[in-house]
């Protein structure tokens, strides 16, 4: 999570407007949901992957690092998509047709590509720029607040969580396996507590800045260009080609 | 004729004499007058008669739980001075300086700002913290935008300012403390000093006319610490008050012009640092030592005065 958000606000599409990568992503998501998977999901896939590492330049092994997770649960998705159970006759009844094995590579090609569309977005916008994005397309702002709050403790939250986690080491509190659990234990209650506490500071420092309950700020708005807007457009249009052309 | 002559002349020159004389008088009368109208006003500011800029008048603090962080504590901040509030752990700065924000409000005793009592409604805590402004000591307190400039635009957004006049200050604020190529930086990803000047920069959009500043120079190193000064000396120059808190005392007795001794939730004494912290039984009494430069004036026999006078006496005598 730290080298996703690190790339997102690094990668050289950073100040590029959100709602261009957004555009893109839509395209490519539309055309991954309306055509044949078998023929679109490659396409969709590549698009992706070239936008993170050629366009970006994120490291593909970041991108690997995104995918691997959702890729691991799609995996384990699959024997429950391709044996199909008959409840009927002489009791159930299991079941491997080739119909459902196509079926269920077909969901897990789609799938690949449409996870591989978000982590191409996470990569490379940073969850501010999208929450502004959000809020931009009518997302009530109190959401949108709460989740741009939550985004900033998260990173607070985590770097008291390792310090604590090494204070914990250096007292041999990860010797062994009994230690260990009474470690966590100790540091997962004490995070809460602090975060509580870090919560009500927070608020106190904002009051002094004259908070009244409504977090504006001033963001840098990048230019939208319709040239990129056309450009974003564009690629789908590749994309639903090719795939009509070499199904 | 040539009498006639003889007297024209001599009538000629006179006039024009006595005039020049007569000008030249009243020049010098004005210029005097009005250097002794600007003296008096100045020593009228100097003073500050009726130019407290922030006081806390007798005000208690009980935290729940019962702990006393405050007892009754009177303290008059003069316009335009830089402020140091001493005191070991524990002895109320904090709290202190939460209460001369409006962050906090005393059970018993009041807050004056710019000769008016303090309110707690909405619409005079804005104003209040328009005018004074608070950088605490953790900047994770403070800072909670995504970037460095959308959390310098904070403040001024909250004053109800325009956007175009909020844009000019933050860029006015990044450049006071030198971080205008951090601006579009995430501030999680920011170093312990630059996440300091940014709550720093945050605090000066709003053009306040006092800072209040929670241990401005801990945990900065020796250059970080330095850079912060440095912006400080210039706000401090332009009419800004400073009030910061310390544990450090030879940074108080060298940099401040006044400094208040905190003990048990009161202020033993405010003044000038030559003479506050020349006080042994005072310091012994708020668990402070003396500072650096007064043991050394003593131990060479010079007398206790302000830093400036002891080093002007070590170098005459080094002289000598």
């Amino acid at each position: 999570m730290l080298a996703t958000d690190r790339h997102a606000w690094t990668n050289r599409w950073r100040f590029i407007h959100p709602g261009e990568k957004a555009l893109f992503v839509v395209g490519l998501l539309a055309a991954d949901f309306a055509l044949p998977a078998a023929s679109v999901a490659h396409q969709v896939f590549a698009a992706a992957f070239l936008a993170t590492v050629i366009g970006a330049k994120v490291p593909a092994r970041a991108f690997w690092g995104v995918m691997v997770v959702p890729a691991g649960f799609l995996l384990a998705g699959l024997p429950a998509l391709a044996v199909s159970v008959q409840l009927e006759g002489a009791g159930p009844l299991l079941s491997l047709s080739p119909e459902g094995l196509a079926l269920a590579v077909a969901v897990q090609l789609r799938s690949l590509a449409a996870v591989a569309c978000l982590a191409f977005l996470i990569l490379t916008t940073p969850i501010p720029d999208l929450l502004a994005l959000a809020r931009r397309l009518g997302m009530p702002p109190a959401l949108v607040e709460l989740a741009y709050l939550m985004h900033r403790l998260v990173f607070v939250v985590l770097e008291r969580a390792s310090a604590a986690r090494q204070a914990q080491e250096a007292r041999l509190g990860y010797r062994n396996f009994k230690t260990s659990i009474r470690s966590l234990g100790l540091l997962v209650g004490g995070l809460f507590l602090r975060s509580l506490d870090r919560g009500r500071r927070l608020d106190t420092g904002l009051a002094a800045r004259g908070y009244q309950g409504d977090l504006r700020v001033l963001s840098a708005e990048p230019e939208l260009s319709v040239k990129r807007l056309a450009l974003a457009v564009l690629m789908t249009v590749v994309v639903v080609a090719s795939a009509l052309v070499w199904p | 004729m040539s009498e006639a002559i003889l007297e024209g002349m001599s009538e000629a020159i006179l006039e024009g004499m006595s005039e020049a004389i007569l000008e030249g008088m009243s020049e010098a009368i004005l210029e005097g007058m009005s250097e002794a109208i600007l003296e008096g006003v100045s020593e009228a500011i100097l003073e500050g008669v009726s130019e407290a800029v922030l006081a806390a008048e007798e005000i208690c603090h009980t935290y729940p739980g019962g702990v006393l962080a405050l007892a009754g504590l009177s303290l008059t901040v003069p316009r335009g001075c830089r402020l140091a509030v001493l005191g070991a752990n524990g002895c109320g700065k904090t709290t202190l300086f939460l209460h001369l924000n409006g962050s906090l409000q005393p059970g018993r005793g009041r807050i004056v700002v710019g000769g008016v009592p303090a309110a707690y409604d909405r619409a005079a805590l804005t104003a209040w913290r328009g005018r004074v402004g608070l950088v605490l000591q953790d900047p994770d307190d403070q800072l909670f935008a995504a970037t460095v400039a959308e959390d310098v635009s904070f403040g001024p957004l909250n004053l109800g300012l325009s956007v175009a006049e909020v844009r000019a200050r933050v860029a006015e604020a990044l450049a006071m403390v030198g971080i205008e190529a951090l601006a579009a930086r995430p501030t999680h990803m920011l170093s312990y000093g630059q996440k300091r000047r940014v709550t720093l920069a945050g605090v000066l959009a709003m053009r306040p006319e006092v800072i209040l500043l929670d241990e401005p120079t801990a945990g900065l190193d020796a250059q970080g610490a330095e850079l912060l000064l440095a912006s400080l000396e210039a706000l401090n120059a332009g009419g800004t008050t400073l009030v910061f808190s310390t544990h450090d005392i030879d940074f108080a007795y060298g940099w401040a012009d006044r400094v208040a001794v905190l003990a048990g939730g009161r202020c033993l004494r405010e003044g000038p640092p030559g003479e506050v912290l020349a006080n042994s039984g005072l310091l012994a009494q708020a668990g402070l030592r003396r500072p650096l430069m007064v043991e050394i004036a003593e131990a060479a026999g010079l007398p206790h005065g302000g830093r400036d006078e002891i080093l002007a006496g070590l170098a005459d005598r080094a002289r000598r």
